[in-house]
């Protein structure tokens, strides 16, 4: 395998999870990789050696994610309903929590307007700097930060911690 | 910068040397600060919990083949190079406009080019993606060259293809089969749209795709670029 290929296989656990928080139900999410993947091999020449291939596939997620939900708000209906992007299973009561907990924060991102919602995946979930989140959108460092602190305090208003 | 974009600049480790002692001083004297960071960091920890089991799940066969380029002789194009998909998409368009519909087709052979007539030539010109009908116009974009370019997917002609704006007519970058129903046996991803128009416009496109406004904006301009 090509070594191209290669780190693209590597990156596919990230790609999914970014997969994950923007479309949410798995299958979505796992579609969206696929057409990620399928679209940086069709143009892999446009990758420059030597640059960030996160970053690069993270952008053609991104743009493939924003011409999906276009493609299919004229369709009706964006995706699977919420309930399909819920955990099943039974087993210990710590994992249970933690996928209760996981699916409020779920639901609370998926109420999180578009450009919001990509910027808090980008920098709180796979951990970008400013910089290279600003990047990845293709937007000046100033929007991405007044589009993280409106999505932060949505998100701390729907997942509601108790002031201490 | 505003007190809520420092403090997520402070947690994001985005802050300078200097802002973030100043920051800390401002929080040491005021415990309400203080208070509201701590919240913001737990929420922070919680949503990057919340998502860091996927990194630990399999990764779906389909997604690992797809990626290998062992497996990809045979099941799909998108290893090959772009000219030769699009040159096959279009030999099949020519191939259709002359033989399916000699006289009175979707695509008329003009100046060795396959350009749009009849139906679809109107649709596209005056069609938006939001509007419904036997012919449909997906995504719209602007190519690196400047000209306007749409997919389409036509229902009664069983076609999808792309076509950009030149000299006042819609001429065919690449057409291939299409039903409106995707077969189950082969899944294009989440979209409509077959795999061969997609990586077209992943070739052509320069930025994003239209939005409805910017879509609209164009067309009242008549595609002029």
């Amino acid at each position: 395998m090509a070594s191209f290929e290669r780190e693209i296989v590597e990156l596919l656990p990230r790609l999914r999870r970014l997969g994950r928080v923007l479309a949410r139900a798995p299958s979505d999410a796992d579609d969206l990789v696929q057409l990620t993947v399928e679209r940086a091999l069709a143009r892999r020449a446009q990758w420059h050696r030597g640059t960030r291939l996160d970053s690069w596939m993270f952008r053609i997620m991104k743009n493939a994610w924003i011409d999906e939900t276009r493609a299919r708000a004229r369709r009706g209906g964006l995706f699977a309903p919420e309930e399909a992007g819920e955990g099943v299973g039974a087993d210990g009561a710590a994992a249970m929590e933690a996928r209760l907990s996981a699916g409020e924060v779920e639901r609370a991102m998926a109420r999180l307007p578009r450009d919001q919602r990509l910027a808090v995946a980008l920098v709180l979930v796979e951990g970008l700097s400013y910089q290279e989140a600003a990047e990845v959108l293709e937007i000046p460092a100033g929007t991405l930060t007044s589009r993280l602190v409106r999505g932060r305090t949505a998100l701390m208003a729907e997942l509601g911690e108790a002031a201490p | 910068m505003t007190l809520d974009e420092r403090l997520i600049a402070y947690l994001d480790g985005e802050l300078g040397a200097q802002d973030r002692a100043g920051f800390e001083a401002e929080m040491a004297a005021d415990p309400a600060l203080a208070a509201k960071v701590a919240q913001h960091r737990r929420l922070g920890a919680r949503i990057a919990e919340a998502y860091a089991p996927v990194l630990d799940e399999p990764v779906p066969e389909r997604l690992l083949a797809l990626a290998s380029a062992a497996n990809q002789a045979g099941r799909r194009r998108v290893g090959l190079p772009q000219w030769a998909a699009m040159a096959a998409c279009l030999a099949l368009g020519v191939v259709a406009g002359r033989e399916l519909w000699p006289e009175r087709g979707p695509l008329a052979a003009h100046d060795g080019a396959l350009v749009a007539r009849g139906g679809l030539d109107k649709t596209l010109t005056t069609q938006l993606a939001a509007d419904g009908g036997a012919i449909r116009v997906g995504l719209s974009f602007k190519a690196g060259d400047g000209r306007y370019c749409r997919t389409f997917q036509s229902a009664p002609d069983r076609l999808a293809g792309l076509a950009c704006r030149r000299d006042g007519r819609w001429v065919a970058q690449t057409v291939t089969a299409w039903a409106p129903q995707s077969t189950p046996d082969y899944r294009t991803a989440a979209s409509d749209f077959p795999a061969a128009v997609l990586t077209a416009v992943e070739a052509m496109r320069a930025g994003e795709t239209l939005d409805a406004p910017a879509e609209r904006a164009a067309r009242d301009r008549g595609w002029k670029p």
